[in-house]
């Protein structure tokens, strides 16, 4: 794993505007989660509105967005990529290293809110359920969106179709859907580890795990192979 | 291994097939492969096509790749890059394809034409970054090395993004350098430098070309050309129009008459006397002083020219060959 | 002497139809230079108003949205869901004309759009507003006869424009529908538009708001990609807010949840301004209480708040 790569990804995130689009989403989920239970809400019913509709349907994939287009896609847009291209690296030593530091960064700021929040609503199991949940969400969200960055010139857009209309819009009135939507994978994980009654998983769980880890294996290796065949035509391109 | 580069066959008033001058285009000695060949390289875009069956072979030196904008240097350069595969023909460098293979980046360096640099690392943080990522078993020291054969020490420790374009373009060329490649390509070097960066640019790349290696840079400004290296490939809207050492491209084209200025203690009667012989075509007296004269053969007007100055006992002071300009080579080649 | 031969001769060619050659001459009186008349001239003939100009940057603004005059690739996105939303409408008219009983009415079919508006207005809105921003031509716009609140206005004339006829079309189809295929006769049709007004004016609601908020965060930034995402966040952020408040133990707080989110706000006022267009079954749709003006005050508030704020960040990079 090379760490010069991640150590570069790694600043280049951090070092921009666009990294300060995450910090409200965390916060918000927590701020929602502590009035709820300073206000005394039953968390049957904030449950549902603040950690799946808010947490895990919104924060978790735009998150994943902003930052798996980021650690590759902001470096495509300024040409910075050339840098890094042009080394005698195996391309899985570029895109693995970048992948481990969008997984990082994501998982980390989703899953400490939601951690809170589940304490939170109802206790230390949902919570470790829901960041542990999270976490796979981050993988598959993270694999797929750095392959999107390779794959199309408009990663951001293509990403907000597939949060926004396959898993927002069809995933809650096409139920034959939700068999091919990450979120609704996460949200079962959390169910099963949780065992919880706050909210359901609407797919059952070997399909979850097995779809987590083909999305991830297989956009992963898409992200390599693309990679490998990456031109750069020049200014007019 | 062929050396021939491709003859402007469609072009109109086309040059003579103009043939690489000794010491750009031989192949290899000893069966080496070159350090950069280009065999029968074409690159399209659907039905535009941007690199017309190109093929050369450079070696050691330092060799300008000339060409007005849109003529295909940067997909040239990019496809000697590896990041473009060529339509047809092979791209090799030291004999290894360059598309899809990492490890010829051991040998090449690339100096891109976009200014794109991680505007939040320092120099010497890029450079580090740069040699830690080639591999390089001492990076700090080889990094040290690089920033001030670049003459970037001084400000090595500062934010790329406060760098004038001057400073990020050695930066860049620092980072290329870093693992001491044999070839090195820069597209458009020189843009937006000042004469002293230029200058000192310009020395750099000679002592690099000197020691062995074999680097090639791209400009549309024929200035820089002209000083930096007397070895040209011109590229005219995709196709190779001529290569080799500029002044002999200049004499090969015979259909052009050249221009000399000759100063002269009486040009009136040199002018006279001129005019009788065969070569010249033409003679012009401008406003101050002296003699343009038009010649369609160099070889044979150069040799008349001290007869006749000596029979009509004129004292020549001074004969200059007014067009060998890059310039007017270029724009010869464009017209054409 | 051959430059001025040259000089001389070139001025009596080419057409001279108004105006002589001027030449210059330097001291010693041979000619220095001349500027060859070659019929160029300067345009003295009407030019357009103000209005114009407005006129012409709504057009050109609202056929940007749709993608017209422009590449394929740009018209894929906004006609992909002005197809959506026409196939939705289509359906509920084969529906009604079998099972002959309305599933949505013409306001409540721009509600369940929701999703989709969110979308039109996160692709459209950086298109329009962030494209010019980050290649730097505002500079081009304002050096015209177009005062710098003309910019902004007619842009959003534009988009909101574009959201009103992406609901609008449905609507119309559905009326056409159920004007088609009405028992009623004459009095069936005069039924049916009168459900279809509100419907309407319910659009232009939306419109507004929707294209208000939009054009607001895409200015913000000129990479069209974070303006999406942007406006995105903004949509998604506030609507589970509202969720959380209408769960709180205050009734209070319940009906003024919908205060927070730009769709139930604009459902909110919906409901305050035309209850029976949305509201067909008792017990459902948005609990506004007595609410319902301050709903309505709050979605012109936020309207003009929106455009003003768009007017002071163009005000800003004007200047720039």
């Amino acid at each position: 794993m090379n760490s010069t790569v991640m150590w570069i990804t790694a600043r280049g995130l951090f070092g921009r505007r666009r990294f300060l689009l995450l910090l409200p989403l965390p916060v918000l989920v927590i701020a929602l989660a502590v009035l709820c239970r300073w206000l005394g809400v039953a968390p049957g019913n904030w449950a549902q509105p603040v950690l799946i509709a808010l947490g895990l349907a919104v924060v978790l994939p735009v998150v994943a967005l902003i930052v798996g287009t980021g650690v590759l896609g902001s470096e495509i847009d300024d040409g910075t990529i050339v840098h890094v291209l042009s080394k005698p690296l195996p391309r899985w030593q570029i895109v693995l290293p970048k992948l481990v530091v969008a997984f990082g960064v994501t998982t980390l700021t989703v899953a400490v809110p939601l951690y809170v929040a589940g304490v939170l609503a109802e206790s230390v199991r949902l919570g470790l359920a829901l960041a542990a949940a999270s976490a796979a969400g981050a993988l598959a969200y993270s694999a797929l969106f750095v392959a999107l960055s390779l794959v199309t010139r408009r990663p951001v857009l293509l990403g907000l179709v597939y949060v926004l209309i396959w898993e927002g819009l069809l995933g809650n009135i096409v139920s034959g859907t939700q068999v091919l939507s990450v979120q609704q994978y996460v949200v079962t994980f959390a169910d099963r580890m949780a065992a919880t009654t706050l909210f359901d998983g609407q797919v059952s769980v070997t399909v979850s795990v097995i779809m987590t880890a083909v999305i991830a294996v297989l956009f992963t290796l898409l992200a390599i192979d693309r990679l490998r065949s990456f031109s750069v035509a020049g200014e007019t391109s | 291994m062929t050396t021939s580069t491709s003859t402007p066959s469609s072009t109109p008033a086309a040059a003579a097939p103009v043939t690489s001058a000794a010491g750009t285009g031989t192949a290899g000695t000893a069966g080496r492969p070159a350090a950069i060949e280009l065999a029968g390289v074409s690159r399209w875009y659907g039905n535009v096509v941007a690199v017309n069956d190109v093929s050369m072979a450079l070696n050691a030196g330092v060799t300008g790749l000339l060409g007005p904008n849109g003529a295909g240097k940067t997909t040239l350069l990019h496809m000697m890059a590896g990041f473009l595969p060529p339509s047809r023909g092979a791209v090799t460098v030291d004999g290894e394809p360059t598309w899809r293979n990492p490890g010829v980046y051991r040998k090449l360096g690339l100096v891109s034409e976009r200014e794109a640099v991680h505007g939040f690392l320092t120099a010497y943080e890029f450079v580090l970054a740069s040699a830690r990522l080639h591999g390089l078993p001492d990076p700090a020291a080889a990094a040290r090395r690089a920033i001030e054969l670049v003459e970037m020490t001084p400000a090595q420790d500062r934010r790329i993004g406060t760098y004038s374009k001057g400073m990020r373009q050695r930066t860049r060329v620092a980072a290329a350098l870093v693992h001491d490649p044999t070839v090195l390509l820069l597209d458009e070097p020189f843009n937006g430098m000042d004469p002293r960066q230029r200058m000192h640019m310009m020395t750099l790349l000679h002592s690099l070309g000197d020691a062995g290696r074999t680097i090639l840079f791209s400009s549309h400004i024929l200035e820089e050309v002209e000083q930096v290296s007397g070895t040209v490939q011109v590229m005219v809207a995709g196709r190779l129009a001529a290569s080799g050492d500029f002044r002999s491209i200049r004499r090969l084209m015979t259909n052009r008459p050249h221009v000399f200025a000759v100063q002269s203690s009486d040009d009136r009667a040199l002018a006279v006397a001129l005019l009788r012989h065969d070569s010249v075509t033409g003679v012009d007296l401008p406003k101050g002083g002296g003699i343009t004269v038009r010649a369609g053969d160099y070889g044979s007007f150069t040799r008349a020219l001290p007869r006749i100055a000596l029979t009509e006992g004129i004292r020549v002071h001074r004969l200059l060959p007014s067009d060998e300009s890059l310039e007017s080579v270029f724009s010869y080649l464009v017209e054409a | 002497m051959s430059t001025s031969d040259q000089l001389t001769a070139a001025r009596g060619t080419g057409p001279t139809p108004a105006g002589p050659a001027v030449a210059g001459t330097t001291s010693n009186g041979a000619p220095g230079g001349v500027i060859h008349d070659i019929g160029y001239q300067r345009y003295t003939g009407v030019r357009l108003g103000r209005r114009h100009v407005v006129g012409a940057l709504y057009a050109h603004s609202l056929r940007t949205a749709f993608g017209l005059g422009r590449s394929a690739k740009a018209k894929i996105f906004p006609w992909f869901i002005v197809g959506v939303v026409v196939a939705a409408a289509a359906g509920l008219v084969a529906v009604r004309a079998q099972i002959g009983q309305v599933l949505l009415s013409y306001a409540q079919f721009a509600d369940t759009m929701s999703w989709l508006v969110i979308f039109f207005v996160a692709v459209v809105a950086p298109e329009l507003v962030s494209r010019d921003l980050g290649s730097g031509v505002l500079p081009l716009y304002f050096s015209r006869p177009l005062r710098l609140v003309d910019y902004p206005l007619a842009k959003f004339a534009a988009l909101a424009t574009a959201v009103f006829m992406l609901l609008g079309a449905p609507q119309l189809v559905m009326f056409l529908g159920g004007a088609f295929t009405t028992d009623a006769g004459w009095s069936g049709v005069w039924d049916e538009v009168t459900d279809l007004a509100p419907g309407l004016a319910y659009a232009v609601l939306w419109a507004g708001v929707f294209s208000a908020i939009g054009l607001a965060v895409a200015s913000v930034t000129g990479k069209r990609a974070f303006a999406a995402g942007g406006i995105v966040a903004v949509f998604l952020m506030t609507t589970p807010i509202g969720g959380v408040l209408s769960v709180l133990p205050s009734v209070t707080a319940n009906q003024l949840a919908g205060l927070v989110a730009p769709s139930s706000l604009v459902q909110g006022t919906g409901i305050w301004l035309f209850r029976d267009a949305l509201i067909t079954e008792a017990g459902t749709g948005l609990d506004t209480g007595g609410f319902g003006p301050l709903y309505g005050l709050v979605t012109v508030v936020l309207i003009a708040g929106c455009i003003a704020a768009l007017i002071a960040r163009y005000r800003k990079a004007a200047r720039r």
